[in-house]
């Protein structure tokens, strides 16, 4: 049983979770009563699905297929646009104090302001900036986060008026994530969220002839991008001081130690539910619990970035 | 369950004009109330309840209703199709003396249910709802189950005149049962899942699915956000009860809220 033990409790951006376990963007997170069901089964903060202006329905399907190790998945940005999605917000917010992550989704600075002003008049605690969706280039080009002049340009725009702290989600998919961190952080980014889905990657299916997706290409989640996660997070770590959300692949509560010592502040767990139910987050706080004690630390803050000069 | 897989179409079985039932001879670990994610990989995937399974293969019942299942009706044998699953928790299969009521579409699941429990030995009495006689399904395949079938038709083109949900409702008063299993159009649910029994009642329910594999939320449910497609599509009618949404609203794919054009009576 996850008891409510303080060694836990985790400070982020000024807000207390009692735990530093997060459900992610497009994971569940389409309505007031799937963030609560992530609340209810050990989650310490949780995110909306990525909301856009209008409502969009999504790709056709397949949109996800399992691969060796996770999956690939195209959802196309499916949502119920931002004037529905704040009213789930604060449907969310009469029933629970845990702290609600706004992401938003559009396709240049304009956009990003115009949610901005929406999510400024909801009860979202933070705003967090999707760019780096990588399924939707074929309406869209790039995502924005391969720029880190369009980063740090698209961050101020929103840190200039938004009335809550922002964060920067990133793609994994770049040659060096140091200069995107940096970028986001220089535009004034309160906090970094990494890893988006990676790739994206393709499956063809051989007794037809097609590829699996509708999209052809899907960014892949699951326990097979978690090495690449961890890299990323240790290299962001290692230029920024703003806090960030690592995640990617975890699934156990060891996976969300080595996320900790590769210098995440708090841990996502977005596919690793497919594996081991809705009630993962429940047991990753568990053997987040056990280690503490193995270890004889009082506080989950005693786990530290790794430093390997010294 | 882990694996995405794509199988020939071994025999296609018109049902009625608008149903047609799709063999594959690979089995499948599936149990009665399981579905799966069919595709051709060009339209587009949706899910389907099977309508039978053992050693030999397994069977899917398609209604055609729009774009996705309309196309299915140009596939021929030999084709292939992409197959994810089985989904989805099962119905509970009690011992006893069992009845079952499925209108239209809601009917194919409850065979593959029936035969299963008819295996077990249990006995069983099916109410096969339909529009009217052309609409009626696999008439011929719950007789030869040899159990007990009563036919309801809204027009009484064939069997009695009514729909499944009455005939369910004038059955119970007649007789006790161990179990009621209930599938079919939501109205038609609502006025069953309101009905006050102490027979333990299970219903299999409906809503918009993408992942199947309950991480898009797609179809988790009001209020407390349970997924249809993990912790469903098989619900207890005290869990249906509880689902403040059942027969008001479901959510379209991108999550708005679309609420039933007629509101269903009490
Ligand atoms: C668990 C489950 C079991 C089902 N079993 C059967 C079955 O055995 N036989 C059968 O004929 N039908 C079954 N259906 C319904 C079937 O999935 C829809 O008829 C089909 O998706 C329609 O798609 P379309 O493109 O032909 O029609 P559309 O015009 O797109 O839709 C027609 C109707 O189907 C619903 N629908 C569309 N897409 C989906 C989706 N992705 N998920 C759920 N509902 C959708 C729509 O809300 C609408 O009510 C089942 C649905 C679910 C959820
Ligand atoms: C089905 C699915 C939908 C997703 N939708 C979004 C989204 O809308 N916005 C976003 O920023 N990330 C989205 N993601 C990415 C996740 O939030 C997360 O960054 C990624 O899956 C890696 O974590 P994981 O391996 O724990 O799933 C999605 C991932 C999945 C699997």
């Amino acid at each position: 049983m996850f008891t409510l033990d303080s060694r836990l409790k985790t400070d982020f951006l000024g807000s207390v979770l009692k735990t530093p376990l997060l459900l992610p963007a497009g994971v569940m997170g389409i309505s007031a009563s799937s963030l609560l069901y992530a609340v209810q089964s050990g989650a310490g903060i949780v995110t909306t699905k990525s909301l856009t202006l209008q409502p969009r329905k999504g790709h056709d399907g397949p949109v996800i297929s399992p691969v060796e190790g996770g999956f690939i998945n195209a959802m196309g940005l499916c949502n119920p646009g931002i004037e529905f999605g704040i009213k789930e917000i604060s449907e969310f917010k009469i029933k629970s104090f845990v702290p609600v992550i706004a992401s938003v989704f559009a396709t240049e600075p304009e956009g990003f302001v115009k949610l901005t002003e929406f999510i400024n008049d909801s009860e979202a605690d933070f705003i967090e900036l999707n760019l780096s969706c990588p399924n939707v280039s074929a309406e869209y080009g790039v995502p924005l986060s391969s720029s880190p002049v369009i980063v740090e340009e698209v961050v101020r725009a929103v840190t200039d008026i938004s009335k809550i702290p922002v964060i920067a989600k990133l793609s994994p998919n770049v040659p060096d994530i140091k200069l995107l961190a940096l970028a986001a952080e220089k535009g004034g980014a309160s906090a970094l969220c990494l890893i988006n889905t990676l790739g994206p990657g393709m499956e063809i299916d051989i007794n037809i002839g097609r590829p699996v997706l509708k999209n052809i290409f899907g960014g892949m989640s699951g326990p097979c991008v978690k090495p690449i996660a961890v890299k990323l997070v240790y290299e962001a770590s290692s230029v920024v001081k703003i806090p960030i959300i690592g995640l990617g692949g975890i699934m156990t509560g060891a996976d969300a130690v080595e996320m900790l010592m590769a210098g995440a502040s708090i841990i996502g767990i977005g596919t690793g539910i497919y594996y081991r139910g809705m009630d993962i987050y429940r047991k990753v706080n568990n053997e987040l619990n056990e280690f503490l004690m193995k270890k004889d630390f009082k506080h989950i803050d005693e786990i530290k970035r790794i430093n390997i000069d010294g | 369950m882990d694996k995405r897989i794509s199988l020939r179409i071994d025999k296609i079985v018109e049902e009625t004009s608008s149903v047609k039932t799709f063999c594959f001879s690979s089995p499948i670990d599936a149990l009665p109330g399981q579905f799966i994610m069919l595709s051709d990989l060009r339209t587009g995937e949706k899910p389907f309840s099977i309508s039978s399974s053992d050693s030999n293969g397994f069977s899917v019942t398609v209604k055609a209703l729009g774009p996705f299942s309309s196309g299915m009706f140009a596939f021929k044998t030999g084709d292939f199709l992409s197959i994810r699953g089985p989904f989805g928790k099962p119905f509970d299969l009690r011992k006893g003396s069992i009845l079952i009521a499925g209108g239209g579409v809601g009917v194919p699941p409850l065979f593959f249910l029936a035969r299963e429990l008819k295996k077990a030995g249990t006995e069983v009495v099916f109410i096969n709802g339909a529009k009217n006689s052309d609409e009626l399904i696999f008439k011929d395949l719950i007789n030869e189950l040899g159990i007990n079938q009563i036919i309801m038709t809204d027009d009484g083109s064939s069997g009695k005149k009514g729909n499944a949900a009455e005939g369910l409702l004038n059955t119970l008063n007649e007789s006790d049962f161990d179990a009621v299993y209930v599938a079919g159009p939501e109205g038609m649910l609502k006025k069953i899942a309101d009905i006050k029994t102490d027979t333990y009642m299970e219903l299999l329910i409906e809503r918009y699915m993408k992942c199947a594999v309950g991480i898009c939320g797609q179809c988790a449910v009001d209020p407390s956000g349970i997924r249809v497609c993990v912790e469903g599509p098989v619900f207890n009618q005290n869990m249906i009860r509880k689902l403040t949404e059942f027969g008001v609203y479901k959510r379209d794919a991108a999550g708005r809220k679309k609420y039933f054009e007629k509101a269903f009576s009490k």
